[in-house]
This record gives C-alpha cells, structure tokens and sequence, in this order.
C-alpha cells in the first residue's frame, strides 16, 4: 500500500490529514517542519510514494525545501503542495520544480480534503505509471545488452 | 526693631558690608535737617552708620550686586527696603508691589516700628482716589514725592498716628511704568532732604533691577522648561496644558488659548485653554483667515492690539470672556518647519483704571513668538513621532496580515477537516456506533474555534496596544488587579509581591496596562509548569538605573518587574521576544510580548527582559511619571 509523507507545522492539521488519508487505507507518516522532513525522508527504508507539503512553515518557502528533498531521494515521489493562503508565485515555483500540484487549504465552498484525495490518487497513479515506464525501459534496455 | 529686621538679611552679606575696608562711618552727626526742628531734642540717629556718605556707597554698591545676582529674592527685597530706611534715617518703611489685574498695590515688605501681622497686610486700591494716599501718588505719577508736615499733605491718608513726615520712590517697570513703590515715614516732622531723595532713588534702582533681572530668569527658566517638555512629552494634549502653565508664570493674562489647524479643513481647533475656553475644546470656530485669530494663521505674523473688538478684522467668534471686558490680546503663530501650525492666543481684561493700561508690550510679544515658535517645534515633533509609529505598524501590518490569514486558514482547514470526517461518520455508520469519535471531533472542533478566537483577540489587541487614553492612576492597584484576575487561583507557582508605596503619580490607560502585565503574568506561569515563583515589584529608578536604561534623566521612571524562576531567554532572543510573531507557544499567533511592546511604548515607557539565561526571565516595565523630576533628583 502506498506510503505518505504529511508535513505540516499545525499538529490540528497534520492529524485531520493523516486521518482522511488512513482512510483511503493509506499508510501516512508525518512531520512538523522542513527539516523533520528531511530527516524523515532520508531515515526511511524507501522514498515515499507522495508527499504532502505546506508550502509556508518555519520560512515561507519551506515547502520548496521538502520538494527538493523528496525528489532528491527518489525522483519519482510525487510532491503535492498545500498553501494556507493563496501565494501563487511559490506554486508555480513549486510546479517548474517538479511537483505534482499545488492546492488551496482554503477554498470557499470546496471540500478540499476530497479534492486533496482525488489529487494523491491521480499522483500515485502517475508514479505507478512512470515506475512502471521506466521498468519497460530498462527491461527492453537489459534485452538488448543481453541479445548485444 | 533691628533685631527681626537683620534676621532677613543674610548674615554673610552684612559680614561682607562690614568688611575692615570700609570707611567707618561718624554717627550720629550724619547729615539731618534741625531748621524745622528747633527746640525739639535732637532725635538719636538708628541708621547703624549708613547715613554716613562712603558706607552708604558700600552698602549701595552692595546691594546692587546682589540685584544681579541670582537667589534670595525675597531676601533682597527685605535688605532693600532696610537699606532705605536707614540710608534716609526714618523710623519705618514698607516696599508694596502693583497688581495689576486689580490696581490695588499690595504690602510685600515692611520695616522698622510698629508693624503687626494685620498691618502688614495692608493693600491701597489705586482705583479709588480717596484710597490712593501718597504711596499711591508715587506709583501713578512715577516721580518721588516729599511730604515735611504729613498733616498738611494733600495725599496723606493717615495709617500710624505718629508719622510727621513721609519719603516715597517709585519702581519702574521694563515700559517707564511704576510697578511698586518704597515708602519710609517718620516721627519727626521736616525728616528727609534732597540727599535722601537722591539715596532712596538709587535704592529704588537697584530694586527695579532685581525685579527685572528676576523676570529675566523667570522667563529664561519657563522657556527652558517648555524645551525640556518638547523632548519628553509626546502627547500634545499635556504638552500644551504645560506650555500654557508656564506661559502664565512669565507673561501675566487673565486667559491663554491654543489653536492648531486641521489641514484637511483649514479649521483652526481649539486644542488648549487656560480656563475661559476649556468647555469648548475640540471645536473649530475659527476658518484660516476668520478674525483676528484666522489672520493670524493665515499670515503667520503676531498681532497686539489694545481694545482688539475695534479692529476691522474682528469677529468675537470665540472668545475668552465677554468681549466688552477684553483690553488686550496678544497672538501669534505657532510655526513650524514652513508653515503655520496654529495659533496661541492671551487676553487681558480692560484694566480696572485709566492709569494702567492692559497692553501687551513689545516684549512680551517676542517671548510669546518664542513660546509659539517651540510650541512649534514640539507639534511637528509628536507629529513626526507618530508618523514613524505609524509607518513602522504599517509595515507590521503587511506581515501582520499575512501571518493572520495563514493561521486563520490553517485553522480553519483543520476544522473543515474535522467537519469531513464528521459527515463521512454520519453518512457511513449508525448514529450509535460513532458516539464516541463524534465527542472527539466536537472536542477537536471546539479547540479549533477557541483558537480562532484567541488568534482574533491577539490581533485585536495589536492594533489597538498604541490608542490609549491617558488617566492619572495607582501603579500597584493596577498590579494588583491584574495578578488578582490572571493569577490562577491554585498554582504550582509561588507568588510574592513588593510594591512601592511612594511611587509619583502616573498617567497612564489602566485597562491597557493590565493587558500589558496580564501577559508577563501568563507567560511566568506558562513556562513553569512544574511550579516554580514569580516575584513581582514596582519600584522607583534611581539616577543611575535611569541612565543604565538610557532613559533622560529630565523625568522619574516607575519600575515594574516580573521575575520566575522559569527556563529564561537565551542571549540572542533577548531582542526577539518582543519582534511580532515570536513565540514558542502554539497559543495565538506570537504577539503577545510585541503587544506588551506597543501598550508600554504608547506610554513613552520601555520593556526589557533583564534576566540571566538558566535563572528566569525577568522582565522590566519602566514608565515616566506625569511630573518633570525635581532638580535635586535629576542631577
């Protein structure tokens, strides 16, 4: 089963998102900073199947931070990226740097919590197919040494 | 007699009239007129030497010295008005002062026989002819005056039965005026000649000179002291009450009035009152250019008139009293860098007589443009100070905002979280089966909200820890309130209290303080959860506390320190602590020392945290008392 990363400095926060993740039958682990995360992500036996990030914790671009970790470890870990307030300019930092998405913790009328749902879902699918792109490509590629 | 009358002067001055150079004086044959005196015994000369020629001169050039000097005013007038009596040899003398607001002129000193505490009270009235005497005479015609048989006199009032002749000197003012008058009688009829005119004259000199040169530092040390007010008051409000007090000290009006344009309306308002006014304050009669006080703002120039009501320009828009009795007025601008503030404004009543005139002079109107210059001086200086509070809350308040939405939105996400997981519950299960996960979301949703709460209160209270209303108050009542209502009432922490009971009278916003020392309270507590103390103590700094703490030493500082025992604040937070938006806490937002900040500076005071790292904090509240120290404890 998938395995998440939830980084966020509000411990109200960080628990309200394990719990609806768990309940997609996640496994979900969590940290209260930047550089928890960090430690969290290098500690860990294996790179996490998706991150879920505040984008502003101990600076305003701590998010950032975490993406560069994650993807540092395994590139294929998909970074979705929360912003309490709408700070466009660092999401789209976030995109150009290779994350997933970007979401809203505050959108009038929304549930964001299901459409966070939905976005781990679609990022998970993404990595399965990419793992699963680059296997073809290095099977196809060992074929070839082997028929070479 | 001689004995009281000595005791005024100061011994060390008699010594130094003494003194071995002096020419010893050869009474009792000092100069006395016996052609009128035939027949009668020669009376005894008391005049101690100084009827004598040279220790006249001594004495005189003595007394002169001492006019310039500074202090023992009162004595002065006292070793005057002995010097006359004895120069010209009478039996008793009294020096009185013009009032000039009632033209009575009043008893301030007297000499030699017969005087009791009553008769020495005594007042003539220069209004009522009949009431004037010869005393009276000499002050209206400003000449000296001779009477050799009093009971021949046409001015003679009689006050002793046994006065036979008079001598009288006027004391001239800055303008040719008398302003009081030495006055010696005596028993003897035909008593006093050209030359003791001519001694009292000098006397009289000497006198106008010490009262000039009393006025003179009179002035000097009202002007240095609304310098000092410029520095140390912020507020205009007190500033201006203060400028007025000590305009009254130096300049005499019967009322003083300052007005300071509104450049948004070109209303000048009506800011401070010596009394006439005072019910009106906060209003805008005047437009810049309506009336006298209008032309004033509009020219920037002084005006002095006598009977100002028959002046074209005036309107009688705002007046101090009814505007048949105003004599003179007296304004001029209050300017700043380069433009005209407002407008500072004294009156005089019509005087009660023809002699007196209630007009301003010259003079006086270039002390009132220097008050009104650094009444200038000192608006554009608060007014500036609020500018650069205002534009540093400014930039606190882009970030304040930020910060305040991130926390909210935080926040709130965190609820609607909750909310989710509620619906999800409800929508899945049974109500009966999800008793308890519900009471643990309402739990969750509940702090949530309290959250919010406290994140508004915080920011409430930021915003408004600078507008404060300034009351006089009770430091340690202030302090006792505030641990009374934020002291929990069992705690692990052990309180102790030691407040001074002789601290100066403060102003200051009770409410806001208790806000302010409310926090240092919780905060002492906060951080000893395991108990521990908190000793809290007002104090009064001394002179080197108050340079330690880089205060001015022009004013008295209260202290109020919070000391626990708790873990303290490393060297480098010290600053931070009262940054906006510091905290350790997950309470709130982090404003709380920051608002103690805004709350204890809006009081012109400053906070510190003082304590050593590892030994608890210790935080220092200083705030200025209402009052200028007194000399003594500024230096």
């Amino acid at each position: 089963m998938a395995h998440i990363l939830v980084v966020d400095d509000e411990e109200e926060v960080r628990a309200s998102l394990k719990r609806r993740l768990k309940r997609e039958g996640y496994t979900v682990t969590t940290a209260e900073s930047a550089a928890d995360a960090a430690g969290t992500i290098s500690g860990a036996a294996e790179g996490f199947d998706a991150v879920v990030t505040d984008m502003c914790m101990e600076e305003a671009d701590s998010g950032l931070e975490v993406l560069r970790h994650a993807l540092a470890r395994d590139l294929f870990t998909e970074v979705i990226v929360l912003t309490a307030y709408g700070n466009v300019a660092n999401a789209v930092e976030s995109m150009r740097r290779g994350a997933f998405d970007y979401l809203e913790k505050n959108v009038p009328g929304v549930d964001t919590y299901e459409v966070l749902v939905m976005k781990v879902s679609q990022a998970l699918e993404r990595r399965r197919a990419a793992i699963r792109t680059v296997r073809r490509l290095e099977e196809r590629a060992s074929r070839q040494g082997a028929a070479t | 007699m001689a004995g009281p009358l000595t005791e005024s002067v100061p011994e060390r001055e008699l010594r130094h009239a003494r003194s071995p150079l002096v020419i010893r004086p050869i009474c009792p044959i000092g100069p006395r007129p016996h052609r009128y005196n035939r027949g009668v015994p020669t009376p005894r000369c008391d005049c101690e030497g100084v009827c004598d020629g040279n220790a006249f001169l001594h004495e005189l050039n003595a007394l002169f010295c001492a006019a310039v000097r500074a202090g023992h005013e009162e004595a002065f007038l006292q070793r005057a008005l002995v010097l006359a009596m004895r120069a010209v040899g009478g039996d008793r003398a009294f020096l009185a002062l013009v009032e000039q607001s009632t033209g009575d002129l009043v008893v301030v000193n007297t000499a030699g026989l017969g005087w009791t505490p009553e008769t020495a009270r005594l007042r003539l009235s220069l209004v009522h002819e009949s009431a004037r005497g010869i005393t009276g005479h000499v002050v209206l015609t400003a000449e000296p005056y001779r009477a050799g048989d009093v009971t021949k006199d046409p001015h003679y009032i009689e006050y002793f039965r046994d006065v036979r002749s008079e001598i009288a000197a006027p004391i001239s003012g800055t303008s040719g005026q008398s302003v009081g008058v030495i006055n010696v009688e005596s028993v003897h009829y035909e008593r006093f000649t050209d030359e003791h005119e001519h001694r009292l004259a000098a006397i009289s000199h000497a006198t106008a000179a010490a009262l000039r040169v009393q006025g003179f530092r009179a002035r000097e040390s009202a002007l240095i002291e609304i310098g000092n007010n410029l520095t140390t008051t912020l507020d205009i409000q007190t500033l201006m009450q203060k400028v007025l007090a000590v305009a009254a000290d130096v300049l005499r009006f019967e009322d003083c009035t300052v007005f300071l344009l509104d450049e948004m309306t070109d209303l000048l308002v009506l800011t401070a009152s010596g009394g006439g006014l005072a019910e009106r304050l906060g209003e805008a009669p005047y437009k810049v250019g309506d009336g006298i006080t209008g032309w004033v703002a509009a020219h920037g120039e002084a005006v002095r008139l006598i009977e100002p009501r028959l002046d074209p320009r005036w309107r009688g828009l705002c007046v101090e009293f009814p505007e048949n009795e105003i004599g003179a007025l007296l304004a001029v601008p209050i300017v700043g860098r380069n433009r005209v503030l407002g407008v500072l404004r004294v009156v005089r009543r019509k005087s009660p007589t023809a002699w007196f005139s209630p007009a301003f002079s010259e003079g006086e109107e270039r002390v009132l443009n220097t008050i009104g210059r650094q009444l200038g001086a000192a608006v554009e200086n608060v007014r500036s100070y609020e500018r650069l509070i205002s534009a540093e809350r400014m930039a606190a308040w882009g970030e304040l905002s930020a910060r305040a939405a991130h926390m909210i939105g935080n926040r709130t996400f965190a609820l609607k979280g909750d909310l989710n997981e509620l619906n999800y519950l409800l929508s899945q299960k049974p109500c009966e089966e999800i008793r308890a996960e519900v009471v643990d979301l309402s739990a969750s949703m509940f702090r949530g909200v309290e959250r919010l709460e406290e994140i508004l209160r915080e920011f409430r209270d930021f915003v408004v820890a600078t507008q404060i209303t300034l009351a006089p108050c009770d430091l340690n009542a202030v302090v006792r309130e505030t641990l009374s209502e934020t002291f929990p009432k069992r705690s692990s922490v052990a309180l102790s209290l030691d407040l001074d009971e002789g601290l100066p009278e403060l102003r200051c916003d009770a409410r806001k303080l208790k806000r302010a020392f409310g926090e240092l309270v919780e905060n002492a507590v906060t951080f000893q959860p395991d108990g521990g103390a908190l000793d809290v103590r007002t104090f009064v700094l001394s002179a080197a506390e108050r340079a330690d703490g880089r205060l001015g030493q022009s004013r008295e500082y209260v202290g109020i320190e919070f000391a626990d025992a708790g873990p303290g604040i490393v060297a480098e937070h010290k600053d931070r602590v009262f940054m906006p938006f510091y905290t350790t806490r997950a309470k709130g937002m982090g404003l709380g020392l920051s608002i103690v900040k805004g709350i204890v500076e809006a009081h012109q005071g400053v906070v510190r945290e003082v304590g050593a790292p590892g030994e608890g904090a210790r935080f220092v509240v200083c705030l200025p008392a209402s009052e200028v120290a007194s000399p003594t404890a500024a230096t």
